[in-house]
């Protein structure tokens, strides 16, 4: 196990910088400049100026080595737009915020999703099935900007029970944390009645009711158990979903994460910045699949045998 | 029976969701601020809460560049000069300014007691050294330019630091504290519209101290020193910038307002929603263009002229009869598209130099060639006269809202009217900005994009049609344009400056114009206040607000 962990944290240095290359190599690509950021054209003086500060004077390749030499060096370098703040101070401050965000939309994913998919599977074809699953494949199908603005236009402007926007208190999260769980939480309920209905057929279920264990034990103990490695499985993507998720429902809330900057960095031509917080977004990735096939390992001792 | 219980938990969820709806819908008044008779008395508890827009770029003077820091800066830095509602400078830190007899040198006289927040004397040292910070090409400045007026400006913000010795070159920008009290700028030549572009945020000073003991990090709130009408309290980026009264100010008694709470809040629509669930007072700019046939009609809407214009430029060498371009602006209608799609009341153009600027009566050419619903008859009779007609065009726009379908309505005028069919080609902005030129696209047939005002003389707008103009993407060059453009850099009475002004309009709009650009329409800017605060908070012709001036009412 221990050799599988570091083979896979060592893999992660050549995916880091092929990210990085390719990066660096579409943001070139495109079309626009940085410092120009209105109608206005810049005297050739201040064009200048501004590509010796931040090396853009250089080739190419000088940039990109002094990039990687930052990354690893834990120097995002400063941003091109926003003049005095680096990325490191960006991510510093509204990374943990996205990182909350994502956390309590997933939490609500989990505890709504999976036991109304146990319920679901439990009380197959009935109307507690069908609902559950209706409920269920209308929120997976509903994208969350829309959810998100119903639930501003009912719950904050009509009712005047929460604010619309904003990340200060408790209330201000509520929205926002649903609006973007409500996806997940769909998968997962679909997901857990799927694999639980499947799992119901087994025969060591059927081995474990015939010697007399109760039936909530077999549910709770077998049948659960081993119905949770897909939602396993779908939780290492998942994440990159609802990071990228969001995006939107962060311009929505107007909510102080990454999300934001992302989107406006990569408008603004802020090289650095869209650098930055994709080095970051696919570190958290790779890190996360990482998990999930540690704890993948862990629920079905197969896999684990299977890879080391 | 399958198909029983499905109907079943179908009812059972349509009901339940009827019943969250019902709790949800159930209170139908809006949360709108107390708010009493205009012009009420004034309330005891002087606090607002305002959207600034987005999170500013920088909040050093030399650095910003946007609206959203301009607005923050001139509240809470004390500018030399101030514009009044006529646009004339008006002494603010300076106790009185002075032009020479040539009209090369300007000299500042500073105001008694005028002080930093962290209680050091503001002195003309301050502005020298500031204006020479953001002129130097170490600090990388995007507005140096503006300082290129002053004598040696251009020259030390071109030198390169690792080849030149720039140190030299500073010591001959012509900027100078004579002494504490007195400033002297000399020009490179008399530039009438100069005090009034010192009121621009890029000449405020900043504090040598703070500057050097934080270096970029000095404009965050712990560190930053000011010395304005408000102190900055709190910014916690891309969420809120909450200023306060400084009550050490020059003029603090004339200060109202004890706080204003600033949110930061980029999108249009959540904007919107924060303002009608009562979480902001004002709302400036921004109002999405899909919510302006509502919010217009709320009594809390207002609008101020702007200082811009909206135009469709043409690339001339592909467009080359004058005939035709003339044919093509007679064929819009400006009053519908101001009224069906831009729909802030924007004003119909009618030259070039918007409605607002100081001598605009003057100025404005009255083009023949732009009546405000268009001229149909005659546009295909001057069309018919054209020897070559170019019968296929590509428009480009840009892809922020209400641009496409803009074009899209000129499109079908001109498809209609001329026989002239148009593709129309959608750009992302950054992309759009660089592919539009200097130097000018050949790809590029009609192109749209619009000027904003930085300081208030016509020349800030006429002077991007000249042939060298970095904002000329049209291949236009007339030098008889050019001739009276320069004439009018060098003349200092201001009627005189005007009439030159209106010869150049002339000479692109009037009768035997050359139409090197359509313009369309002159901006507005909008803006959702509160009826507390309706009456005293005001932007200006270049969407700033001064906040001495706003008084919360009972």
């Amino acid at each position: 196990m221990l050799k599988f962990i570091v083979r896979r944290v060592f893999w992660t240095i050549p995916v880091l910088l092929v990210v990085i290359f390719l990066t660096f190599m579409m943001m070139r690509q495109i079309e626009g400049s940085p410092f120009r950021h209105s109608e206005r054209a810049v005297p050739p003086a201040v064009l200048q100026n501004l590509e010796r500060k931040f090396n853009l004077d250089k080739p190419w390749y000088l940039q990109y080595a002094y990039y990687v030499k930052g990354v690893f060096t834990l120097d995002l370098g400063p941003s091109l737009v926003l003049r005095g703040q680096d990325v490191n101070d960006i991510v510093k401050t509204h990374f943990p915020k996205s990182i909350e965000l994502g956390l309590y939309a997933f939490l609500f994913a989990i505890f709504v999703g999976v036991p109304l998919g146990v319920a679901a599977a439990l009380r197959h074809n009935t109307a507690v099935d069908y609902s559950a699953m209706f409920f269920s494949n209308v929120f997976h199908a509903v994208p969350s900007f829309l959810i998100a603005t119903l639930m501003i236009y009912f719950i904050a402007l009509k009712a005047g029970a929460l604010p619309t926007s904003g990340w200060t208190t408790w209330q201000h999260k509520i929205m926002p944390s649903i609006a973007l769980g409500f996806g997940p939480m769909a998968l997962f309920a679909r997901l857990v009645r799927g694999t639980m209905l499947e799992t119901l057929q087994q025969d060591y279920v059927r081995t474990a009711r015939a010697k007399g264990l109760r039936y909530r034990r077999v549910v709770g103990l077998h049948v659960l158990r081993n119905s949770l490695i897909p939602v396993i499985t779908a939780a290492g993507p998942l994440l990159g979903y609802i990071i990228t998720g969001s995006f939107v429902i962060e311009l929505i809330f107007n909510i102080p994460g990454i999300g934001g900057y992302y989107v406006t960095a990569v408008s603004a031509r802020d090289y650095s910045v869209v650098m930055g917080l994709t080095v970051l977004l696919s570190g958290l990735v790779i890190i996360a699949n990482l998990v999930v096939d540690i704890l993948y390992g862990l629920l079905d001792p197969r896999t684990r045998d299977a890879r080391i | 029976m399958r198909k029983k219980t499905l109907w079943l938990s179908l009812a059972l969820l349509i009901s339940s969701m009827a019943l969250i709806a019902a709790g949800c819908g159930g209170s139908d008044d809006n949360a709108s601020g107390t708010t009493t008779g205009a012009g009420g008395t004034e309330a005891a508890k002087q606090v607002i809460t305002v959207n600034w827009g987005t999170e500013p770029p920088s909040l050093d003077p030399g650095l910003a560049t946007d609206v959203t820091s301009s607005n923050i800066l001139l509240n809470i830095m004390d500018p030399l000069v101030k514009l009044d509602k006529d646009l004339k400078p008006q002494p603010s830190a300076a106790e009185s300014f002075e032009t020479s007899a040539d009209g090369k040198t300007v000299t500042f006289v500073l105001k008694d007691g005028l002080k930093w927040t962290n209680g050091d004397p503001v002195t003309a040292n301050d502005f020298e050294y500031s204006w020479k910070r953001t002129i130097s090409p170490e600090l990388g400045a995007d507005y140096a330019y503006q300082f290129y007026g002053i004598v040696g400006a251009q020259e030390y913000n071109s030198c390169d630091p690792k080849k030149d010795q720039c140190a030299a070159l500073a010591d001959k920008v012509g900027v100078k504290a004579v002494d504490d009290k007195t400033l002297e700028v000399k020009l490179t030549n008399p530039q009438p519209w100069f005090t009034q572009q010192v009121a621009h945020h890029s000449f405020l000073a900043v504090n040598k101290k703070a500057v050097d003991q934080f270096g970029e990090k000095w404009t965050e709130a712990a560190n930053i020193v000011t010395n304005g009408p408000f102190k900055l309290a709190k910014w916690e980026h891309n969420s809120a910038i909450d200023i306060v009264k400084n009550p050490d100010w020059r003029d603090a008694a004339s200060v109202k307002l004890t706080r204003v709470n600033g949110r930061l809040i980029a999108d249009g629509l959540t904007a919107v929603q924060a303002f009608e669930a009562g979480e902001i007072d004002v709302l400036q700019g921004g109002l999405p263009t899909d919510e302006m046939s509502r919010l217009k009609e709320l009594p809390t809407y207002q609008q101020y002229p702007g200082l811009g214009t909206y135009y469709e430029g043409f690339n001339v060498k592909n467009v080359p009869d004058v005939k035709q371009r003339r044919a093509m602006s007679l064929a819009i209608n400006r009053r519908s598209i101001i009224d069906n799609i831009a729909q802030a009341d924007q004003l119909p153009a009618t030259g070039f130099t918007p409605k607002g600027m100081p001598g605009f009566d003057v100025i404005n050419p009255n083009s023949p060639w732009m009546p405000e619903e268009g001229d149909i008859e005659q546009a295909k009779q001057l069309m018919s006269e054209v020897a070559n007609p170019v019968k296929d065009l590509t428009f480009y726009v840009n892809d922020s809202p209400g641009h496409r379908e803009i074009a899209v309505a000129i499109q079908s005028a001109w498809k209609q009217e001329l026989g002239i069919s148009t593709t129309i080609k959608q750009q992302e902005f950054q992309q759009y900005l660089e592919f539009l030129g200097p130097p000018p696209n050949k790809d590029v047939d009609v192109y749209r994009l619009g000027w904003i005002g930085d300081f208030v003389d016509a020349i800030n707008f006429l002077d991007l049609w000249t042939c060298k103009s970095g904002n000329n993407n049209t291949n236009y060059c007339n030098p008889k344009y050019d001739e009276v453009i320069e004439k009018a850099k060098l003349t200092e009475d201001n009627d005189a400056r005007y009439k030159l002004y209106a010869e150049a309009e002339d000479i692109m709009f009037g009768e035997n114009g050359d139409m090197p650009t359509i313009p369309i329409y002159f901006y507005t800017y909008t803006a959702l206040e509160r009826e507390n605060v309706k009456d005293s908070y005001e932007t200006n012709l270049l969407d700033q607000v001064d906040l001495t001036k706003v008084v919360v009412t009972e």
